[in-house]
């Protein structure tokens, strides 16, 4: 049968290409993304100073921006297929499974892009204390996989709904709250000199929970 | 029942590949897309599917494709006597629709690239170069789908549905804003694939259904009344 590998990982590999290849033409969600982190980084650097005594409020403020600097474009990921009219195309040459994790791994990658300008400028605009580098970089890991993995299946779902702005929202909420009320708290207790451990085995189970969901769903998805 | 009037027999299509319909309908909703169908094609020949607007010709090659799932009937797409499931028939059939649109920011060779690299074919670039060459767009490989005309993006639909080499091409409209050299394509690329496999064509155009051996023609409700 000519063709009979496309629920392989050369189709992922070539649905992660094309996704990096039309950022990159159209900077769709990279130059927004990276100018929320940056204007808003600057402006609460502007008006709160530096904030190295609030480890409170710093994981909760890195989380935040993390979580609107990137969202947008993740949940976008689906939406741009079937605004564009190129879900067809798509379903022609990959199965739903390699399609979704194509768009999986660009958005984790595009997350790590994010937080690679964002966390640094972070840390020294807001005056943070050294992070627990282990527990630190454990807790940006696992909550970009939680998150990537909650706004894929997220965009996967209202692509092809009407009124997809008020679902995003609706079924955004309860899905990114686990993921931003444990990578919130890790943050937090990393900084305070406690253990991250709960928080990143939470962290774990939940992309993990979340990645057989999607395993089970994404192929009655876009059915008509 | 959707109401037919065949031009010619079914052809046999021994070892090559089989279409068949039964009761094959579908509902957007409440209204009906396709009024349940009954029909086989086989290979080697083309069929044209012709009806008036909304009798269903473009979700009847939805189905077949295995883009829709029926609301009810089932359709049968037989490659050498196996059944192909609608989930894995894109590996057997091409497909090319008005509705069928490309990323625009990239180029009409890098949207071919991209669909054999997902497909997993060999020399995806080799591929992609030769499938522009027989639609004729060689020159305009390098320039981004937004920049072509209606016209070149229709070829780029054509190159796109045989670029697998699939032993059945649903062709929904195929003429659609095509000039003097792009119908001329168009004929040599059905008459080839003919002799060989089956080219399934959803028109009203004449000079299109007159491409095909044999026509289906679609006698529903239209315009997608309710039931």
């Amino acid at each position: 049968m000519p063709g009979d590998g496309s629920s392989s990982a050369a189709a992922v590999w070539a649905v992660l290409r094309k996704e990096c290849r039309s950022e990159w033409r159209t900077r769709y969600g990279l130059n927004a993304a990276l100018l929320f982190a940056v204007t808003s980084l600057t402006a609460v650097s502007f008006a709160v100073g530096r904030l190295g005594d609030r480890a409170d409020l710093l994981g909760a403020l890195l989380w935040v921006v993390l979580l609107f600097a990137a969202l947008a474009s993740l949940a976008h990921a689906f939406v741009r297929e079937v605004e564009g009219g190129t879900m067809t195309l798509l379903r022609l040459v990959a199965s739903p499974t390699a399609i979704a994790l194509g768009k999986l791994l660009f958005n984790l990658l595009f997350l790590g892009l994010i937080e690679l300008v964002t966390v640094p400028l972070f840390l020294v605009l807001m005056g943070a204390p050294p992070p627990s580098w282990p527990a630190f970089l454990g807790l940006l890991a696992l909550g970009s996989l939680a998150l990537a993995v909650a706004s894929t299946l997220i965009g996967a779902i209202i692509a092809q709904t009407r009124g997809r702005g008020a679902l995003f929202a609706g079924a955004s909420f309860p899905l990114l709250l686990p993921v931003l009320a444990a990578a919130v708290s890790g943050t937090r207790a990393q900084w305070t000199g406690g253990a991250a451990g709960a928080e990143l085995r939470l962290l774990a189970a939940y992309a993990t929970a979340l990645l057989a969901i999607s395993a089970l769903l994404v192929d009655h998805l876009w059915e008509d | 029942m959707n109401a037919l009037v065949e031009s010619a027999a079914p052809e046999a299509g021994a070892a090559g590949v089989r279409l068949e319909a039964r009761g094959l309908g579908h509902r957007y909703g409440a209204r009906i897309g396709l009024e349940p169908v009954d029909f086989e094609a086989g290979s080697p020949g083309a069929v044209a599917v012709t009806g008036p607007n909304g009798s269903g010709k473009s979700t009847l090659l939805r189905l077949l494709a295995g883009l829709l799932r029926p609301s009810h009937g089932s359709s049968h797409v037989r490659v050498g006597g196996a059944d192909v499931a609608p989930p894995a028939r894109r590996a057997v059939v091409g497909y090319a629709a008005p509705s069928l649109a490309f990323y625009e920011e990239l180029t009409a060779a890098e949207n071919l690239v991209f669909a054999s690299e997902a497909r997993g074919l060999d020399d995806p670039r080799r591929r992609a170069a030769a499938a522009l060459e027989v639609v004729g767009l060689a020159a305009r490989a390098d320039d981004r789908v937004g920049a072509l005309s209606s016209g070149m993006q229709q070829r780029l639909r054509l190159a796109f549905a045989r670029l697998h080499g699939p032993p059945v091409l649903l062709l929904d409209e195929p003429g659609s804003h095509l000039d003097g050299d792009g119908r001329a394509v168009l004929e040599a690329l059905v008459a080839d694939h003919a002799r060989h496999g089956l080219v399934v064509l959803a028109t009203n155009d004449e000079r299109e259904w007159r491409l095909a051996g044999r026509r289906i023609e679609l006698r529903g409700r239209g315009l997608g009344r309710p039931a």
